[in-house]
């Protein structure tokens, strides 16, 4: 168990691309660190570079108190979970489990001992003579975490294990490896594209977009106060509406592009051109007033427990998504007045997408 | 497979007859080769079996005179044997290694190098027969199972299906296997080779069939009777069917070619059984 650390790190592949555009983040001892971010972010190649299956262009990456950025990947006491379970498949689970320990030269009553005690805790006791290819899916993601779990390893790196799983499991095998990691302690970094289980597993997260940390918190801070247009579209499901705007004179109100108020309580210059984000679920259904939208209804989708609308607005037809709870229906044409409290309002600049 | 019993009738008609066609040859070469050369002679090619089985193989396999040399045929059987096992292994190894040297190490020139392998696979034995002959003969190795062998061992396309098969290993395999601790040499003896189990089958039984075969090669390498192979003394019986005004020793010569097909036969229906094992392991 152990700290990570990454200071300025960068990759520049051979044909010039930058993956990754310098780096900072220290992962304290047993902490459950997120990556998440679109396909391409390049969180899984920052993943990859702390396990040593990518080479370190610049800056520098340790491992409890010892700097690795040359160490091979076996000598990094770190154990990965691939997408794709990369389990050896002419190898019993046992030998699976039990390869990397062999390797390392364990004698053969501690390797037993280790496999089966990850296999108790795994579940898998009875299933360890049978082949990988024997196991269903989350299964075979159980094997191989029982592989980086018998290792015993200073840190769990885990690739999107999730992602070839039907949606039931994986709700029920992101319960258990967040069970897991707090069972064993053992600091983790998982990559995901997946929000909600970012948002489920992290202690920490960190929004990574075009190679860069665009902000790193718990996940509450994150959803509450994005620090970035693109963090506060990202994450939250359905993701945020965002109209654009101007500030008032008297920056008591933001004026939206069909002349529509919406009253503020920010601190902002006046006259400046903003984007209004207003998450879905932060919307609510009014009697017309100063403060409100006009809205008009395009597509209901009842989900049962709640109903999403989908709206627009404006002369532009701006896209709203309005999230109900329980359920309601809705004819397409229908013109429904949204309201949002002013201080559930993030306004962010409309060049940089920062926010105000 | 719900059909009509009409229909798998005919089936099973168009499928016995195909068979039929297939083993009628070797039906009557073997039925031919245990008669005496004289009822032969005088009868023509026979349908049914005679009564001279054990007197015809006993002398082909144990009797020198049998054959025009001074080799019997089970030591032009066994030099077979060595030849296409020696051929068929030595193959499966080199080429394993090459292709497992051009996928998964970054070396320089890696790609031009697989480039000149392939194109060999356009060059034919015939073509460098002669320099090949004269290298094996400067280094002394003619007459020796060396020389037969090692000259052949380089396989293009074996190291091209190796190479092909490497490259359908998903990478992840390899990353699991470097986290785990297994070197370049362990995770080839470890992942690689347990995988290509099907791959090896098969190239195996290609190349010991081909091997088997060799006729043009053996036959300039051996100058020494004790080494000849079962192809080239067939070759040898047939030629001495027209010499010496004897009877043509045509049960021999049917004796022979049936010996010199049962390995190649035998291969096939072995390794094939270990090759559909294969198939159905590496399933997903």
């Amino acid at each position: 168990m152990a700290t990570l650390n990454l200071k300025q790190v960068e990759k520049t592949y051979a044909n010039g691309y930058k993956a990754i555009h310098g780096i900072n983040l220290e992962i304290s001892d047993g902490e459950f660190a997120v990556l998440v971010g679109p396909s391409g972010c390049g969180k899984s190649t920052l993943l990859r570079m702390i396990a040593g299956l990518e080479t370190i262009s610049d800056g520098e990456i340790s491992i409890g108190d010892r700097v690795v950025n040359t160490v091979a990947p076996a000598d990094r006491d770190i154990a990965m979970v691939f997408q794709n379970y990369a389990l050896y498949p002419h190898m019993s689970n046992y030998a699976n489990m039990a390869y990397g320990l062999k390797n390392r030269g364990y004698n053969k009553d501690e390797i037993d001992r280790r496999v089966r005690e990850a296999g108790t805790i795994l579940q898998l006791t009875e299933l360890l003579d049978r082949k990988p290819r024997q196991l269903s899916g989350g299964q075979r993601q159980r094997v191989a975490m029982g592989r980086a779990i018998v290792r015993e390893p200073k840190a769990f790196l885990f690739d999107e294990p999730l992602s070839n799983l039907d949606a039931k499991l994986r709700v029920d095998m992101r319960l258990e490896i967040k069970n897991l990691q707090q069972r064993l302690g053992t600091t983790s970094v998982y990559v995901t594209h997946d929000q909600v289980e970012a948002m489920t597993l992290a202690d920490r997260l960190i929004v990574m977009n075009g190679g860069v940390a665009e902000q790193i918190g718990s996940p509450i801070d994150i959803y509450n106060t994005p620090a970035t247009r693109f963090v506060a579209g990202f994450i939250g499901s359905p993701s945020m509406n965002f109209l654009d705007g101007r500030v008032s004179n008297d920056r008591s109100h933001v004026v939206l592009t069909d002349g529509t108020r919406l009253a503020l309580d920010h601190n902002v210059a006046e006259n400046r051109d903003v984007v209004v984000g207003v998450r879905p679920e932060h919307l609510s259904i009014t009697t017309p007033t100063e403060s409100s939208i006009a809205a008009k209804v395009r597509i209901t989708e009842s989900l049962g427990a709640e109903t999403l609308v989908y709206l627009t607005f404006g002369s532009k037809n701006e896209a709203i998504t309005l999230r109900m709870q329980g359920t309601h229906t809705y004819a397409a044409g229908d013109e429904l007045t949204l309201y949002s409290n002013p201080s559930q309002i993030h306004l962010f600049d409309q060049a940089s997408g920062r926010r105000i | 497979m719900y059909q009509s019993k009409w229909r798998s009738l005919t089936n099973h008609v168009i499928l016995i007859l195909g068979s039929l066609f297939m083993i009628m040859p070797v039906w009557i070469a073997f039925a031919s080769s245990t008669h005496t050369r004289e009822f032969l002679f005088q009868n023509g090619l026979q349908f049914l079996p005679g009564g001279h089985f054990f007197e015809n193989y006993g002398k082909i396999l144990f009797d020198q005179s049998a054959t025009k040399g001074r080799v019997t045929a089970l030591q032009m059987l066994f030099n077979s044997m060595v030849l296409g096992l020696g051929f068929a292994i030595g193959k499966v190894i080199i080429s394993m290694m090459a292709a497992y040297a051009i996928v998964y190490f970054r070396f320089r020139l890696a790609m031009p190098l697989f480039w000149v392998i392939f194109a060999t696979l356009l060059l034919p034995l015939e073509v460098r027969i002669v320099p090949s002959y004269e290298v094996v003969a400067k280094l002394g190795l003619l007459n020796s199972y060396t020389g037969l062998i090692l000259p052949l061992i380089a396989s293009a396309t074996g190291t091209f299906f190796f190479r092909q098969f490497y490259r359908s290993v998903p990478d992840e395999l390899l990353e699991a296997a470097r986290l785990d601790g297994a070197g370049p040499w362990r995770f080839f003896i470890d992942i690689l080779v347990p995988l290509s189990v099907t791959m090896i089958a098969a190239i195996f039984i290609i190349m010991f069939v081909v091997g088997w075969n060799q006729y043009l090669w053996p036959l300039l390498m051996t100058t020494d009777d004790q080494l000849y192979t079962i192809v080239i003394g067939i070759k040898q019986v047939y030629n001495s069917l027209y010499e010496g005004g004897q009877i043509p020793q045509f049960p021999k010569a049917f004796a022979l070619t049936i010996m010199a097909s049962i390995p190649p036969v035998l291969v096939v229906v072995i390794f094939q059984r270990m090759f559909v094992r294969g198939l159905v392991e590496t399933e997903k």
